[in-house]
């Protein structure tokens, strides 16, 4: 029987052509319980969730012209997790599965090769997999609601499509911005990710936010850029300070009312420029919450979202080998990809659970990958009222962190600091 | 109303359903010859398109008068500016003349390119004193007419069995290249299968790869996950 194949998504196409040696676009999603994970449950559940989630069971593969996603014979095996997070996926790993499984003491993870899927679907999976495994372990009747899928029925055709091309707007817009402020640190010579994580209180946050009139993405960006000012401020030798910017993923789904479980998501880099004066942290959370405002909209994301798709429906493009078009993807991911934010947030926003899996559940977490050149990226994750700020970075010094936790405490926000520090 | 041939609903403003191109029929109205376009789409569109097209052309005319005047100037008669007017008339027919259409129909614009094509080539042919062209250029011409509004005629008419036409045109392009070179022989008297050969034989490989491609399902399977645009 011939295994059952699709093309990558718009977003999909580059992960893979920027791939390196030492680098892969992954992210994680974990859920912790309040008891310790029994593996072989969990490895019922995955096995048992591969018919509703044909498009995460999957492998890359090569074409001539574009690379494709093909479904394995097999289900991954669950794994005890690494001492960090996201580990690199090497082209023999994507090559056999591209989705991870993980548990450690209370925790399940599952880690994505991000052409697989976005936050939002690797959640929805995630969810769907805890809920499995609490009614193989406790037998417990989750009822398939607030994003838990149920697992017998069959895939809905509109969770496997690729929402890009059905919203993509005639008029593309255009991705010339100015380039941004780079961090840098000194790498960690064995790969080794610095995972420090800051716990608050969702209420607390959203109140503070609240009080700057801000969302919590727009008040967090806010403070991020603060630290990320005062940093480059200490360190301003000569030469002209540079636009500070936050690269911030909008999730398209609730824009266009679409059910995807692939990539739909595209990011916005506002900012500011701190040639033009002194910032307040109101000022800057008014900014935020304007450009966010103003940038996240049907028809603006419509015109960003036709820049990206153009290229790959064009007909002499699509004709070019596959080695050519990834020398064009990464010399456009050079340029565009990751020159025009100093990092990632990425809010995945209040993650709701069915009322019977909530006793069960402690906290749910969202981590992203550093980028190719970045060495810092920042996550948030809020379910039952605990907010989980994740930040990772390769490099070894923790300055941001430092100075952005410690803001949040000077705002009134206590953050309860978890690291994989060793 | 309602389109007479798919049945669908159009709006009032609509001379054609845009489905089919029928003409919507409304036999309680009297035909308004002023009115050329639907409310709906604006003539803007078109014109531009229009405009664009009158310009190349007005193009194409001014460099086939700007040769033939400095031709005639220098020389005093047409000499070589027949080749190049002849030339632009040819890129003319082939590129610009079908976007004048709708919808260009290739059954009707290949032979019409070819036919232009032979007659720049009898042009060349009488101009050089040369005697190749009815036992040679014609009858090539004509195979590359027949074979490719063949090719496009099944391709466009026959739904499905896109392996095998494509397999068997390949097959049949091989075969050709014989007969071309039959006409090479006879016309400027060089040796037989010198070239056909390889040409045959390659083509044949292909074109039963194909083929068989079509036939073997994983093959194909296989193909079209390799191969997908």
């Amino acid at each position: 029987m011939s295994r059952y194949w699709f093309r990558l998504d718009n977003a999909a196409l580059i992960f893979p052509a920027v791939r390196q040696q030492n680098w892969t676009n992954a992210f994680r999603v974990s859920i912790t319980l309040r008891e310790k994970i029994d593996p072989i449950a969990l490895q019922q559940a995955v096995v048992d969730l591969m018919p509703r989630f044909p498009t995460f069971y999957v492998r890359l593969r090569t074409g001539v012209f574009w690379y494709y996603l093909e479904e394995v014979r097999h289900p991954p095996a669950v794994r005890p997790d690494y001492a960090y997070p996201l580990t690199h996926m090497n082209a023999k790993e994507l090559r056999t599965c591209c989705l991870r499984v993980f548990y450690h003491k209370n925790r399940i993870a599952a880690e994505f090769f991000h052409s697989l899927t976005d936050g939002s679907g690797g959640v929805i999976y995630l969810k769907t997999l805890a809920a499995r495994y609490l009614t193989l372990r406790y037998g417990v009747k989750i009822p398939a609601e607030c994003g838990v899928l149920d697992w017998t029925q069959d895939p809905q055709p509109e969770e496997l499509e690729d929402s890009f091309l059905r919203h993509a707007g005639k008029v593309a817009l255009s991705r010339k911005e100015p380039t941004s402020y780079r961090l840098r640190g000194t790498r960690e010579p064995d790969g080794f990710l610095h995972l420090t994580t800051g716990v608050v209180d969702t209420r607390t946050l959203i109140d503070t936010a609240h009080k700057y009139d801000a969302t919590v993405t727009a008040f967090l960006a806010a403070v991020m850029t603060k630290s990320i000012l005062n940093m480059q401020n200490e360190k301003r030798y000569l030469g002209r300070l540079k636009p500070v910017k936050i690269t911030i993923p909008v999730n398209l789904r609730k824009l266009y009312g679409s059910s995807t479980l692939r990539n739909f998501a595209l990011t916005i880099n506002p900012g500011v420029d701190p040639m033009l004066g002194h910032y307040t942290l109101r000022e800057l959370c008014g900014i935020y919450t304007k450009e966010l405002a103003l940038e996240a909209t049907p028809k603006q994301m419509a015109a960003r979202i036709a820049a990206n798709v153009g290229p790959q429906q064009l007909f002499p493009l699509k004709l070019a080998p596959l080695f050519l078009k990834n020398m064009a993807m990464r010399m456009v991911y050079a340029d565009i990809g990751e020159r025009k934010g100093c990092l990632n947030i990425s809010n995945l926003g209040s993650t709701a659970l069915p009322d019977v899996m909530q006793p069960y559940v402690e906290r749910l977490e969202f981590i992203i990958g550093v980028q190719k050149t970045y060495p810092n990226n920042c996550s948030v994750a809020s379910c039952g009222g605990v907010t989980c700020i994740n930040m990772i970075r390769s490099i070894q010094e923790s300055e941001l962190e430092r100075q952005f936790f410690s803001r949040l405490v000077e705002l009134g926000i206590p953050v309860t600091i978890e690291s994989n520090e060793r | 109303m309602y389109c007479v041939k798919c049945g669908v609903r159009l709006d009032d403003s609509l001379d054609r359903c845009p489905l089919c191109n029928t003409p919507v029929w409304r036999p309680d109205e009297s035909m308004d010859p002023t009115k050329k376009f639907s409310g709906i789409y604006p003539k803007k569109q078109r014109n531009e398109r229009m405009a664009a097209l009158a310009f190349l052309t007005a193009l194409a005319l001014l460099a086939a008068f700007i040769t033939l005047r400095i031709c005639l100037h220098i020389y005093g008669g047409i000499g070589w500016s027949g080749y190049s007017m002849l030339g632009i008339a040819l890129f003319y027919i082939i590129v610009i003349l079908p976007l004048w259409f709708h919808r260009p129909n290739p059954m009707v614009f290949v032979p019409v390119s070819h036919a232009a094509i032979a007659g720049y080539l009898l042009y060349i042919c009488e101009k050089t004193g040369g005697h190749w062209f009815l036992s040679f250029a014609f009858p090539v011409v004509a195979l590359s007419c027949l074979f490719i509004t063949g090719f496009i005629a099944l391709m466009k008419y026959i739904h499905g069995g896109r392996l095998f036409i494509i397999g068997g045109s390949i097959i049949f392009l091989g075969g050709l290249s014989i007969l071309v070179e039959f006409f090479q022989h006879i016309t400027f008297a060089t040796q037989m299968f010198t070239w056909s050969l390889y040409v045959v034989s390659s083509c044949f490989a292909f074109g039963m790869f194909l083929i068989l491609s079509a036939l073997i399902r994983p093959l194909r399977e296989y193909l079209e996950r390799r191969f997908f645009l």
